[in-house]
């Protein structure tokens, strides 16, 4: 093994590479210019449809119950003080649910009144339609309206019989959040992000990966290469270090594409979450050794997709073990999306991964734990060895690397 | 030169190449000839130490294949089926410089070859185009130039003119003779009887990993006594063909 040769092949594959205009799309451009666009787009998308839900619930009585009296009480009593509910007035109610016109049906009893009177209940039932998201998230804002009517009227009977409201209500429940401000608006950001740079990961190192492996193989350079002088390993560690460098350049893109969303738009930041990013501080021993993990991580993907794309017998299967390998990795970095920071338990710094993204959770969510972050880091350098001397060992593999 | 001496390689349960020994001189052409699945490229492997063998050794200019695979390298250069495998994104002169970088070439030393070697195989028009832009002829003597960069004194052809046009075929011919002249020791595998009557001095006959036997073109026909190569090669091999 000799440093030199390593520098040669891996010279000459980023050059070769970036001359790839696919890979360069997949890279660059599209973690770039997707990011933003996605966060924006699914991000605004989502304040509007919540806007929506919440300010333009129309209602329409059902045909039975649309007389004078109950479109009185509607008006009146019920949704008075609502201004975000509005009755639609149609002489074919059903049909209008289903055309959207209104999102909800009211259908009153007819006997109302004298219910109200003698004390006993009336019924008020809501139709729907599951299918629309605006319909269903319009049920809450009506129930509340009618609570609040419930409630006008209990007024009236206690105090006629000459007791407080607060007869009715024992207990009073309050809710405080203790979590300083930083910390709740990081959160969100803690969820999504470690997600967003491990999938980059996965994907970055692809079209490096099977051009530099399977794609030789396929075009029949492997076995020139191999006459010439450097080692095996130099060989592949020259390969290993350039999807190693085009996984990296893909996490940078799309954090790039990240910073250009933000300065864009701000809010695309929050991914529709309604909430407000304030600056948050990660002190730096912390910040070392969250990008100490993600450089492991991408050597651990690196060594990984070498191995996989080593051992395809041609570029179409590398692509397929490569996307398999995508899927792989998306399935625990999702897993543990819910998990808050300071719920993660100590075994999962361990676990390839899930380390890493347990990690940059604990550091982003504010809630930091030193002895955590050093068995992520010991955990993920085992990987990356793991890993390489999985590539390492394919591509010392006759019958793999041979087998025509 | 190069010495083999009683090479083997299994896969699995399989000799592919059995015990096979053999001696090609200085300058001298050696065919290697055999069919399908004889065990030609599995013994061009190993000599080229892609394939450790499962016994025996070789040398090449006296240096052992087993103990320093390396140095061994260094002494030969390939030309391996009758694919040239460029790297499609590279010009023609990185495609050569890359393999003269590994071959431990410095930069000056590297660009005056090339010059040479432009200049030899008529390549100065296209020497800075990338290789996806170069006809299959032009593909061809890029490969060639860059078998040679490193100026190696062992050459190993695997059948370079399979699936080759007549023309294309008759080029691989003429670099194969231009080696020659040029002293160096070449192996060359083939199953055309035509093409191995043409540019060997010596025949080696290789069935099912054995070599069988050995000897010039008017020494087989002479042991043999027959004029027709082609006949006595199929003898040799079970003779399955015959008629
Ligand atoms: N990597 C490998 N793994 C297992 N068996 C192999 C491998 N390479 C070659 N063989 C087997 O070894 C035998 C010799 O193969 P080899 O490729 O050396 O023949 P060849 O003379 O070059 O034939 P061809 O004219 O078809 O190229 C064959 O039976 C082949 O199936
Ligand atoms: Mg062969």
């Amino acid at each position: 093994m000799k440093f030199k040769h390593i520098w040669t092949v891996f010279k000459k594959e980023v050059k070769d590479i970036s001359r790839d205009k696919r890979t360069l799309l997949i890279s660059i451009v599209v973690p770039m210019v997707i990011i933003p666009l996605l966060n924006s787009f699914v991000g605004g998308g989502m304040e509007k449809l919540q806007k929506d839900i919440n300010e333009n619930v129309t209602v329409a009585l059902s045909d039975k119950s649309n007389a004078p009296d109950i479109k009185n009480l509607v008006l009146n009593d019920i949704i008075a003080d609502n201004k975000s509910i509005r009755l639609i007035d149609t002489p074919n109610a059903s049909e209008a649910l289903k055309q959207d016109k209104v999102r909800l049906i009211l259908d009153i009893d007819k006997d109302f009144k004298s219910k109200i009177d003698s004390g006993k209940p009336f019924d008020i039932s809501i139709s729907y339609d599951k299918s629309r998201t605006k319909s269903e998230g319009s049920i809450w804002i009506v129930n509340d309206a009618i609570s609040k009517f419930n409630k006008k009227i209990l007024k009236e009977r206690m105090n006629q019989l000459g007791k407080s409201e607060e007869f009715l209500e024992p207990a009073r429940t309050k809710e405080i959040n203790v979590a300083d401000e930083t910390k709740t608006s990081t959160s969100m950001l803690a969820m999504f992000l470690p997600i967003i740079i491990v999938i980059l990961m996965t994907v970055g190192g692809v079209p490096a990966a099977t051009d530099l492996m399977a794609g030789e193989k396929e075009r029949n350079t492997l076995e020139p290469l191999l006459t010439t002088k450097p080692g095996r390993v130099s060989i592949l560690l020259g390969k290993y270090f350039t999807v190693t460098l085009f996984s990296f350049i893909t996490v940078i893109a799309s954090v790039v594409g990240l910073i250009i969303g933000y300065i864009l738009k701000p809010s695309s930041l929050n991914m529709g979450t309604g909430q407000h990013l304030t600056g948050f501080f990660i002190p730096l021993p912390a910040l070392l050794i969250s990008i100490l993990l993600a450089i492991a991580l991408g050597m651990t993907f690196a060594g990984i997709q070498v191995a996989l794309s080593t051992y395809a017998r041609s570029f179409k299967e590398a692509q397929v073990y490569l996307s398999f390998l995508m899927i792989a990795a998306m399935v625990p970095a999702y897993a543990n999306f819910f998990t808050q920071p300071s719920d993660i338990p100590m075994y999962y710094f361990f676990i390839p991964i899930i380390n890493t993204i347990s990690a940059f959770k604990i550091v982003l969510g504010g809630s930091i734990n030193y002895f955590y972050l050093i068995i992520a880091f010991v955990s993920s350098a085992i990987h990356v060895m793991i890993a390489l001397g999985a590539a390492v060992y394919m591509f010392s593999k006759e019958k793999v690397l041979f087998r025509s | 030169m190069v010495n083999v001496d009683k090479l083997t390689k299994e896969f699995g349960k399989s000799k592919a190449v059995d015990s096979i020994s053999f001696e090609i001189k200085k300058g001298e052409v050696f065919g290697l000839l055999g069919e399908n699945g004889a065990g030609k490229t599995t013994t061009l492997r190993m000599l080229a130490t892609m394939l450790k063998p499962t016994s025996g050794a070789a040398y090449i200019n006296g240096i052992n294949i087993n103990k320093d695979p390396q140095a061994a390298r260094f002494c030969i250069g390939i030309l391996f089926g009758g694919e040239t495998g460029l790297y499609d994104r590279l010009t023609v002169y990185e495609n050569i410089s890359y393999f003269g970088e590994l071959n431990d070439m410095d930069k000056n030393t590297i660009k005056r070859r090339i010059e040479e070697l432009a200049k030899a195989f008529e390549m100065e028009g296209y020497i800075n185009k990338k290789a996806s832009k170069l006809s299959k002829g032009m593909k061809q003597k890029v490969a060639f130039a860059r078998a040679i960069a490193h100026d190696p004194e062992v050459m190993f052809f695997d059948e370079p003119t399979s699936g080759l046009d007549v023309s294309a075929a008759r080029n691989v011919h003429d670099f194969i003779l231009e080696c020659k002249k040029k002293g160096k020791t070449i192996l060359f595998s083939s199953h055309t009887m035509s093409e191995v009557e043409k540019l060997c001095d010596r025949v080696g006959v290789i069935h099912k990993g054995k070599l069988i036997d050995i000897g010039s073109i008017a020494e087989f026909k002479r042991k043999y006594d027959n004029e027709s190569f082609e006949e006595i090669f199929i003898r040799l091999v079970g003779g399955k063909y015959e008629v």
